[in-house]
């Protein structure tokens, strides 16, 4: 018999039997709807997040101070601790390149040409190498002691008439105060540039420091830690509380300006920066690994200020964004076996339903079995015209949980605003596994049913 | 023509011989043993046309099953197309059935879920005739059994005359060369069942082998000659002479 017959015929029971081919079918499609739809998302977060690291900010160590208890990513539970005298100590150690802080600020409205456009937390302040010139589209670095700014593709199309180089841009800061800066640089995207902004798109403008953050802003919120700078910062809001040195909280009203000069207990005067960054020599492990090995003996030996502020509580975390990412795949990777485990169980379940119930059919079908042999049909043929009928399950199984595990892998990567990635080979991937499980299930069946006797199926009732 | 006897006679496999019995026993146990068939030994030649008569339970349809290659013998041979079946392997058995032999069941055997006229195509699809050619095939076939209408119809859509007209033409549709029906005219009214006699007429007279069981004596007087059975014995064979041997060849 040729194999369309077959296939034909087996289509023709299935069909005979609609409910029940449905419902032997359901513990396939949501084996495969599971393991689909977190690929999807998967494959999108990829894309969304770990996609975006420039391999340019390797030599980059990323540090902040927290609760080693505290979970999340980047800046969670970050207490202000770097002073701008362990920056400066930091610099001048060999085995460091470059370090300066870091600090989002809160912002109310950006304002061109007398144009509003409100924003929170647009404001980043750090230092020059923070803009790394290969992320630049035009334009050059902001300078430290300068007020200038680099915007990013999100700032500089927010008006009516586009932000340039040489623009001049009023920012109005939390605290109600206004300072304008001259635009002198725009990047090519507007995603983070590091892991703690977070990676997804959003309207940025970045300063110096100084004079934004250890002059005006430093008064306006000195804690820092402005909920809104990617995904860590979130957490960090809530962590917050623990830290002596940030009293003030997030919503940051215009009095707090007056509370600040309590708020740096040790410097004299200085601002403390709620992260800081610190530039190896060259993307080299080993060079990474002194610069942070230097920097962390540094801080948190009794010479600087940082080891002063962290007491017994908090933990001052130094890594690369490789690292930091690499925490995330680990709960990617851990979330992705456990999703894989449950699939791996429903498609064993599915399997055993669809055995089952090839089982059930070959014995109300005995005696059709034994016509079909009495007539000519070989052994393998009844072999193949049963196992044809698993296999489409098993692949009717795999179609159909494909479709819903994509419909829900795209309405979770939609929901969570992340870009769509199609995992076109994990549905490839997916029928196989769907004709594999088809033909597990079904192999004991068709065999009992191949090597039925015609004459005892034929008497059968 | 034929021979019979109830000795083991030697056979020679001459190819006039399309079906040999020799001393053939098929026993159930069933706490005690049952012997369906107790040493029977028959010759059938090619192209003859033979009625198996007996009272019920004297084992005409396991003699049938034994001859369609459906069964195995106890002991004793069963020689069909010249193969002795108990030699045969299944794959082999299976090959005979599908090409050399077209059976029409005493309870008919259709496929509950196919038609009509797929009931009657399906024994080509074992042997791998294609769907048009198959389709074309079995609708000339159920013409001439007279159930063109009702080709699309399902088993249990039609009645017991028409299914065993299906089964008919089922039996038919790989031009077998021995024809067994077990009882085929048991649910037809008179004139179908005359219609259906003279269709094995014309087959025999093509030059297939028939053999027919049956319980009526006016059935069983178109054939050759009468074998009749007795508690799985062989109790005489009656023999019409060549009257009806070519009443149709010569048509
Ligand atoms: N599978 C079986 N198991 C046990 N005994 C069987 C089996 N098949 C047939 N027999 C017995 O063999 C004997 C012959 O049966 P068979 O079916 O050949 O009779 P039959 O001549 O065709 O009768 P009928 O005219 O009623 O169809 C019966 O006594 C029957 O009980
Ligand atoms: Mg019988």
């Amino acid at each position: 018999m040729r194999p369309t017959e077959s296939l034909r015929l087996a289509w023709r029971s299935i069909r005979g039997h609609k409910l029940r081919s449905a419902l032997t079918t359901l513990g396939i499609v949501i084996g495969i709807a599971a393991v689909i739809a977190f690929v999807t998302l998967g494959a999108s977060l990829q894309a969304g997040i770990i996609g975006d690291i420039s391999p340019d900010d390797q030599r980059n160590s990323y540090g902040w101070a927290a609760d080693p208890d505290t979970e999340g990513g980047p800046l969670a539970g970050a207490q202000p601790v770097f002073s701008q005298d362990d920056l400066d100590a930091l610099n001048d150690d060999e085995d460091i390149d470059a370090a300066y802080g870091y600090m989002p600020l809160s912002t109310q409205a950006l304002v061109y040409e007398g144009e509003i456009s409100p924003q929170s937390d647009a404001l980043v302040a750090a230092g020059p190498p923070y803009i790394r010139e290969n992320t630049l589209e035009e334009g050059r670095q902001f300078e430290q002691g300068e007020r200038e700014a680099v915007v990013n593709p999100a700032v500089a199309g927010q008006f009516e008439e586009d932000l340039e180089v040489g623009d001049e841009l009023t920012i109005a800061l939390q605290g109600g105060q206004q300072t304008t800066v001259t635009v002198v640089g725009i990047t090519e995207s507007s995603e983070g540039l590091s892991p703690f902004e977070g990676f997804e798109p959003s309207p940025r403008v970045y300063v110096p420091t100084d004079p934004f953050y250890t002059e005006d802003a430093a008064g306006a919120i000195p804690g820092g830690g402005g909920g809104g700078d990617g995904d860590g910062t979130d957490e960090n809001g809530e962590a917050n509380d623990g830290g002596e040195a940030d009293e003030n909280d997030e919503g940051g009203d215009g009095t707090d300006e007056n509370e600040t000069d309590t708020d740096a207990p040790d410097g004299p005067g200085d601002a403390l920066f709620l992260a800081i960054v610190v530039e190896a020599e060259s993307a080299d492990e080993s060079d990474i690994d002194r610069a942070k090995e230097s920097a962390l003996a540094y801080l948190e030996s009794d010479e600087s200020d940082a080891s002063e502020l962290l007491g017994d509580d908090l933990e001052i975390t130094l890594q690369t964004s490789a690292e930091l990412l690499q925490q995330l795949e680990d709960v990617l990777d851990l979330l992705q076996n456990f999703i894989v485990g449950i699939a791996a169980i429903s498609l064993l379940v599915g399997s055993i339903g669809i055995a089952n119930i090839m089982l059930v059919s070959v014995t109300e079908r005995t005696r059709e079995i034994g016509i079909m042999k009495a007539v000519g049909a070989q052994n393998r043929e009844i072999l193949g015209l049963f196992l044809a009928e698993s296999v489409i399950l098993g692949i009717v199984g795999a179609i159909l949980g494909t479709l819903l595990g994509l419909i829900a892998g795209y309405l979770g990567a939609w929901y969570i605003d992340l870009p769509l990635v199609y995992p076109y080979e994990y549905v490839v991937l997916a029928i196989a596994v769907g004709v594999l499980v088809g033909i597990a299930a079904g192999l004991y069946p068709a065999w009992r049913a191949a090597r039925t006797d015609p004459i005892d199926a034929l008497r059968y009732e | 023509m034929a021979t019979s006897g109830t000795g083991n006679e030697p056979d020679t496999d001459d190819t006039g011989t399309a079906v040999s019995l020799q001393n053939v026993r098929k026993t159930y146990q069933l706490g005690e043993p049952v012997h369906a068939l107790d040493g029977v030994s028959l010759d059938i030649t090619r192209g003859s046309y033979t009625a198996i008569m007996g009272p019920s339970g004297s084992g005409k349809s396991t003699l049938m099953n034994l001859v369609g290659c459906l069964d195995t013998p106890t002991e004793g041979t069963v020689i069909v197309d010249g193969a002795d079946v108990a030699t045969l392997d299944d794959r082999e058995r299976t090959t005979l059935r599908g090409t050399t032999v077209g059976f029409v069941f005493q309870t008919f055997n259709l496929m509950p879920r196919l038609t009509a006229l797929e009931n009657v195509a399906l024994p080509q699809l074992f042997q791998n005739v294609g769907r048009g050619e198959r389709r074309e095939r079995a609708r000339e076939l159920l013409e001439r059994v007279g159930l063109a209408d009702r080709a699309d119809h399902l088993p249990n859509e039609l009645s017991g005359g028409q299914r065993q007209r299906v089964a008919l033409a089922r039996a038919l549709v790989n031009d077998p060369a021995l024809v067994l029906a077990d009882e085929p005219s048991g649910n037809l009214d008179t004139e179908t069942e005359a219609d259906v006699l003279d269709l094995f007429a014309e087959f025999h007279g093509g030059g297939t082998t028939m053999i027919v069981v049956t319980h009526e004596r006016h059935v069983a007087e178109r054939a050759e000659r009468i074998v009749h059975l007795l508690d799985g014995k062989l109790e005489r064979i009656e023999d019409l002479g060549s009257a009806n041997a070519s009443d149709e060849a010569d048509t």
